[in-house]
């Protein structure tokens, strides 16, 4: 039996990982990743199709890298080449009268100006300011509560929050009474209380509940709406897809000397009198380290070390954590171009909204809520093929589908004939504005949120890791007292979207618990 | 009455905010004028006899909000009011079992045992949880809700206290409260118990008059108002208002009779009069002007604004703010002549807990099904209701050996969708008719012989209560109690201190802090707040003195 010994261990080589690694080693740390699958990415890699086609396994788009963790991990630069496409978004309209959102502005697709233009501007105004306001937050440890609110650790903490309080009165009295109101109400009356509700309002609903179990009129979908526009809202498509944004924080992690060991997963943390000691692999191999940060969802993160470690509140509050999937994914290869009604081909290759109305994306939900599937489900899709001929051959085209309002917990359980059914769901609805594209089919890939669990180790196959509800953001992400990427044992600490900020692909998570940890002195 | 009387004061709707405002005012020594478009005052808190012999609390039925502090200050008990409370209440089930609540703490925990162990230790936990939250919340019911914008001293003081409340609840519970506050009523049971019964029982306190589901974010602090009463200082209780909720109002009315003040019924508020940004008194349907410095509108924001005051008058940003307020029309009601008692086939003869709150929901999926339902325009085609027959503990509410039944229907929708349609003009007869089939369909899974005991049923749509009552949509709490409608967002961000844009106005109905229910603190704090204006605050009796 081997054994290696380094200062951290990284659990997982999704990009919070390797970012927790990238971040520890470039301060002198001797790091591993241990990564179960062949490949590193977690949720952000290429699958390959029928002849050689590439596609977006799972996430395909890139909205909320943090500029932070990109100049830290010196991201895009030569030494880690990454390459971005932005992408204009396009919520479809079955008669061919599409809404196009451009940097944020909106217009309609055949250039003509859209008459809720100024309306969506003010809107849009009034959000990405918020967004940034509550983005400030997202690059620290969210204030802990732990002691109480007389303790100093905590008055220093809310001491850092002035800053936001300052710009808070900054924006004056106006808008900061409008956040106040807004900031736990629900998207789909704020989106309405401006807008007609049209493509317009359905592609902001949308985007305020995608990868959410929720539906747009409940509480706290403006939140996630702001989360979402962190960084503008501006969807950008990677050259060489999703897996060459995990190719570059991998390159980050290693130019800055970290280990990476993939194909052979953790079975257990190793501690010594409650203190992070290493890791078991599954194949025996014991690794030894001072500091241990998993990349995984809380609970598996809690399995690993054992719940002996925790107390039975921290427990059972895991055990209560809101982690129901509800998104899935839909890959096909498509013979030739597909024809979107109305559509010019450089639109085509835009970021594809299927929320013809905010009252359809409420519709959509309601039967994810029973564990049934959605009949006229929301959809995100690009057809990456558009922009970056490399990944298909031959005159042949992928399309990326992310399928929204599909339950974990599917009535029957996701057996092949289910993964079926969301298929032929998922291209009949593309029909509907892009007549002729079924038949253009020659092979479809189904990833249910079943299998996202079981592909990626991600609870419930949530693409948070955990519900980004207000009940789980910040002081209380992933639980009441577990805020500071800190989870049990000394030493052991949790890197993943389940932490604070929370999900998408920003890198965050793992930055921050990286600091964190040094901060703490572990190390 | 002469045409162009003075009066210190004129409270506009004779509701039991309205009257509160009104008591205290007086009290402290103002000439007061409480105008009311109805015959009979009381608003949504009264007693109707719309069924010879029997008497009908037609809109809100039972009383646990109203703040023990007013009921004390003005002496309510010496007019008449007696609140009775009531013990327990019940879930029937289709397979013929029930789940009782009872107040009694062993009795309960062996009923909950009865449908799982597990969830006899949960029901420990689940309730020290909400008293804790009761405990904490009640405190702020009689108190300005602070302007977090507002660096007056006052409003930093509130702020203070709030904070030292929240201190107050220590380490550990200041997480669980921020995580209760945005927590949806299903998510939070679901965390507690593993029985789907005992789970419904218990979620329709989340969503009764709300336009949310139970797994809406921020129903379990709708279940919180519906808890947060008491009766006779029993945290949580409900009673009933012997003679009917109209007792609460009548022994208002009384009191501000007795201290001076007058009541004109039977003409509304047409418009209120203003000039150069002061209001300086209000016309009447009827032509009648009355006049006064102080005009305090017991109406709904919207209403008071949107229907009754000249958008001329108030800036834009203020009418766009009270346009987007949410009062949506969730609920109806049954009131029903019963010839007797109906059968209970399912419960024990005579048990305890027919005495109160009765319902037929099943599951938390069945709940929210309703609720989708209701999105769409449709009543709840298997709706939620509560139901009680006090005329087994107020015998005045029917003649000796008959009965008088209340039913509140969760959901019903104001604008009712017909052909792609909807408007609150599709409830007719036959809508309304149709809606109350669907009721009694479900009303027969508890008391099969239902139909055969009904003397008569009165049919309450949200149109019906709005036109009768004057609440927008017939939203029972003026007001959807969601965060972006409470405290200092209540009713518009800048004005939640009962003042308005205009001089010498004030809101003093349910569209304020604290918020719905019979309650009558918003009231009374919006008495507190327009005699400090005046410089009278000293005048002030009671609690706020």
């Amino acid at each position: 039996m081997t054994t290696a010994t380094y200062d951290a261990i990284v659990i997982g080589a999704g990009h919070n990982g390797l970012a927790a690694a990238a971040t520890l080693a470039r301060k002198g740390k001797s790091v591993c990743v241990i990564e179960k699958n062949a490949t590193v990415g977690g949720m952000a890699c290429n699958t390959t199709l029928a002849n050689g086609v590439q596609a977006p396994e799972i996430a395909h788009l890139l909205y909320n890298l943090h500029p932070k963790v990109k100049r830290e991990l010196g991201l895009g630069t030569a030494k880690v080449p990454l390459e971005v496409r932005d992408l204009p978004a396009v919520s479809l309209s079955q008669d061919g009268n599409h809404t196009v959102i451009r940097s944020g502005r909106a217009e309609l697709a055949d250039g003509r100006p859209h008459a809720e233009a100024a309306a969506f501007d003010e809107m849009m105004r009034r959000l990405t300011l918020f967004a940034g306001l509550l983005g400030q937050l997202s690059t620290k440890s969210p204030p802990s509560l732990e002691d109480g609110l007389a303790s100093l650790g905590t008055l220093t903490e809310l001491a850092g929050l002035a800053k936001l309080g300052l710009d808070l009165k900054r924006m004056g009295k106006k808008d900061m009474r409008e956040f106040l109101r807004v900031l736990l109400s629900n998207a789909y009356d704020l989106i309405l209380d401006d807008l007609e509700d049209g493509p317009l309002a359905g592609a902001l609903a949308a985007d305020a509940v995608r990868g959410a179990f929720a539906g747009p009129r409940s509480p706290g979908t403006v939140f996630t709406l702001m989360y979402r526009l962190g960084q503008g809202g501006g969807a950008q498509l990677p050259m060489g897809g999703m897996g060459a944004v995990a190719a570059a924080f991998e390159a980050a992690a290693r130019a800055a000397g970290a280990e990476i060991r993939t194909g052979t997963g953790v079975a257990r943390v190793l501690t010594e009198n409650d203190r992070a000691a290493g890791v078991v692999l599954e194949d025996g191999t014991v690794l030894s380290a001072r500091a241990v940060l998993s990349n995984t969802g809380p609970m598996p993160a809690m399995m690993l070390a054992g719940t002996e470690h925790y107390d039975v509140e921290a427990v059972r509050r895991m055990r209560n954590q809101r982690c129901k999937g509800a998104a899935a994914k839909v890959n096909l290869v498509l013979s030739a171009a597909p024809e979107f009604t109305g559509l010019r081909l450089e639109l085509a290759a835009g970021r594809l909204l299927i929320a013809p109305s905010a009252t359809y994306v409420e519709r959509a939900f309601n039967p994810a809520k029973y564990g049934e599937m959605p009949a006229n489900p929301v959809i995100e899709a690009v057809i990456p093929s558009l922009t970056d001929p490399e990944v298909a051959g031959g005159g042949q085209h992928v399309l990326s589908a992310v399928v929204s309002s599909v339950p974990y917990g599917l009535e029957g359980g996701w057996d092949e004939a289910a993964r079926e059914r969301l298929a032929a769901v998922t291209i009949a609805t593309l029909e509907k504005y892009a007549p002729g594209i079924g038949a253009l089919v020659t092979e479809s890939q189904v990833l249910s949120p079943a299998c996202i669990e079981a592909r990626t180790g991600a609870p419930g196959g949530h693409w948070h890791h955990a519900e980004m509800g207000v009940d789980q953001i910040l002081t209380v992400r992933p639980a009441n007292g577990m805020a500071h990427y800190r989870f049990g044992p000394e030493g052991y600490y949790l890197c993943g979207a389940g932490a604070h900020p929370g999900g998408d692909v920003t890198g965050l998570a793992g930055r921050n618990s990286a600091m964190q940890l040094l901060k703490d002195g572990v190390l | 009455m002469g045409q162009h009387d003075r009066y210190d004061a004129i409270v506009a709707g004779a509701g039991h905010n309205g009257l509160t405002a009104a008591c205290y005012l007086a009290k402290a020594g103002l000439k007061v004028l409480v105008v009311e478009k109805n015959d009979w005052i009381g608003g949504a808190a009264v007693s109707r006899s719309l069924h010879e012999g029997w008497t009908y609390s037609n809109c809100s039925y039972v009383c646990s909000l109203l703040r023990r502090e007013i009921v004390r200050d003005l002496e309510l008990p010496k007019y008449g009011l007696q609140v009775i409370p009531y013990e327990g209440g019940a879930s029937f089930s289709r397979d013929g079992d029930y789940f009782a609540y009872m107040s009694d703490h062993d009795a309960l925990r062996r009923e909950v045992s009865r449908h799982s162990a597990h969830d006899a230790d949960a029901y420990d936990r689940f309730s020290q949880t909400v008293i804790r939250q009761c405990r904490f919340i009640r405190p702020f019911l009689l108190r300005n809700a602070p302007d977090p914008t507002s660096l007056k001293p006052r409003d930093i003081g509130e702020l203070l206290f709030l904070i030292k409340q929240a201190h107050g609840l220590g380490k550990k519970e200041l997480g669980e409260t921020l995580r209760f506050w945005s927590m949806s009523i299903g998510d939070f049971l679901d965390e507690h118990f593993e029985n789907d019964l005992i789970k419904a029982h218990i979620a329709g306190a989340g969503i009764i008059g709300t336009g949310l589901g139970v797994y809406s974010p921020g129903t379990a602090y709708v279940l919180l108002h519906h808890y947060m009463g008491d009766v006779d200082g029993a945290i949580g209780a409900w009673g009933f208002a012997r003679g009917g909720m109209g007792a609460i109002s009548n022994a208002l009315g009384a009191c501000f009779e007795e201290a001076g003040g007058t009541i004109a019924t039977g003409s509304g508020v047409d418009r209120f009069l203003v000039s150069n940004g002061r209001v300086t008194g209000v016309a009447l349907d009827n032509g009648d002007e009355y006049h006064a410095p102080i005009v305090a509108s017991n109406m709904d924001v919207k209403r008071t604004f949107l229907q009754h005051t000249g958008e001329r008058h108030l800036p834009g940003d203020f009418v766009k703010a009270v346009k987007r307020f949410k009062i949506r029309g969730s609920s109806g009601k049954l009131n029903i002549a019963l010839d007797a008692l109906p059968d209970f086939p399912a419960a024990p003869k005579g048990a305890p807990f027919l005495r109160g709150d009765l319902h037929c929901a099943e599951s938390l999926n069945e709940l929210e099904r309703a609720y989708d339902d209701w999105k769409e325009g449709r009543w709840s085609q298997n709706p939620y209701f509560d139901m009680l027959i006090p005329s087994q503990i107020d015998p005045t509410m029917a003649p000796p050996g008959k009965h008088m039944m209340t039913v509140f229907v969760q959901y019903a929708p104001y604008d009712l969708e017909v052909g792609g349609v909807r408007t609150g003009t599709n409830w007719n007869g036959q809508t309304r008719g149709a809606f109350a089939d669907c009721v009694f369909d479900k009303l027969e899974q508890a008391c099969p012989d239902i139909r055969s005991k009904t003397v008569h049923a009165e049919v309450r749509t949200p149109w019906d209560i709005e036109q009768e009552v004057g609440l927008t949509e017939g939203n029972i709490f003026q007001g959807e109690l969601t965060f972006d409608q409470l405290l200092f967002n209540r009713p518009v961000p800048g004005y939640a201190q009962y003042d308005t844009p205009i001089d010498g106005m004030y809101i003093v109905g349910s569209s304020a802090h604290p918020g719905g229910g019979v309650m009558a603190a918003p009231g009374a704090n919006a008495a507190r707040e327009i005699l400090r204006n005046i410089g009278r605050g000293g005048n002030m009796t009671g609690y706020a003195a």
